[in-house]
């Protein structure tokens, strides 16, 4: 893959990233309570600035970290198994995204079990500090991890194949486009906008949102598999 | 004075009496995030407690779930964004 092609793969991975909503219905519920607790208007921003400020952080930490993984085994040539190993990985999140994700009842329910929302939540209502949004901006990304493991890997693949200097710009493309929806979500909250229409329109919308970050893995993976293999193949005949 | 229990319609051992404090607070918390008047917020919150007790008076015991439903219901005819949201809050994550 050239530079660029590598670039659009890789902001391509970070956009259906970007559509998971585990971290955004967080922040939504963040956002909620703090207004709902009459908090003043920089504790809302204070709050929102640092969830997605932990979100960011542990998506860089992780694409980093696998990137770093990948780099220790295969060096800068991935072997073709390694590719097809990440299709498959691709094809799997995506039908279960399709069949997964939300769960068929009123509201945004996500896959997530019941207790670990539980918990989620009563964390939500507990959170006061900037250090404690901050943490649960870690812990939603990292909550995520069974979903996001596929744009993650295929990004991680995919700036490896990079220049030295191009690796640390696709890092940060990664994690700039990935946080993107939490950006303009919180900029919305705090711009003053009102959640419960943020929450109709996540609502309305979200099995437009399911089929995307579906259909995106498995066109990803589409395109991976034959310019990755299939050109490969054909080029050795 | 409602001494109805509330059993939690997801832990059915876990079992408390309704208490008009923390309903209002979770009403008026609710209305406040959908951008009512805090004057506003207070007032919903108190008549929609109000139609809860009475719902409430020849009842020994509700789930929490229908207390929800019955709140979301009741906060509907006062103000239709906070009604929406009240739902939602539990149906978000």
């Amino acid at each position: 893959m050239d530079i660029a092609t590598s670039l659009v793969v890789i902001a391509l991975s970070a956009l259906i990233h970007a559509s998971f909503q585990l971290s955004m219905s967080v922040l939504t519920l963040l956002s909620a309570n703090t207004i709902g607790n009459q908090k003043t208007h920089r504790k809302l921003v204070g709050l929102t600035v640092s969830f997605v400020f932990g979100a960011g952080l542990m998506t860089l930490l992780l694409i980093s970290f696998v990137t770093l993984i990948f780099m220790i085994i295969y060096d800068e040539i991935i072997p073709q198994y390694i590719w097809a190993g990440a299709c498959g990985l691709l094809i799997g999140v995506g039908v279960s995204i399709w069949l997964f994700y939300y769960r068929r009842e009123k509201g945004t329910m996500l896959w997530i079990p019941r207790n670990i929302a539980k918990y989620l939540t009563e964390r939500i209502k507990a959170t006061t500090l900037t250090a404690e949004a901050f943490s649960l901006g870690l812990s939603s990304v990292t909550a995520e991890a069974l979903f996001i493991v596929a744009p993650i890997t295929i990004g991680a693949l995919t700036i490896i194949g990079l220049p030295a200097t191009w690796q640390l710009i696709g890092l940060a493309i990664y994690t700039c486009l990935s946080i993107s929806s939490l950006i303009i979500v919180s900029v919305a909250i705090t711009s003053g906008n009102n959640i419960s229409r943020i929450q109709k329109w996540r609502e309305s919308n979200k099995y437009f949102l399911q089929f995307a970050s579906g259909a995106g893995l498995i066109i990803l993976s589409i395109f991976i598999y034959v310019s990755q293999i299939l050109s490969t193949a054909i080029g050795q005949l | 004075m409602i001494t109805t229990d509330i059993i939690d319609s997801e832990d059915s051992t876990n079992i408390k009496k309704y208490d008009r404090a923390r309903l209002r607070a979770s009403v008026m918390s609710c209305c406040l995030s959908v951008g009512c008047p805090e004057g506003q917020a207070d007032t919903i919150a108190n008549f929609v407690c109000n139609d809860i007790e009475n719902w409430l008076t020849d009842k020994q015991e509700v789930t929490t779930k229908d207390l929800i439903n019955k709140s979301t219901k009741f906060l509907e005819k006062y103000h239709t964004e906070a009604s929406y949201f009240y739902e939602q809050k539990y149906l978000i994550i």
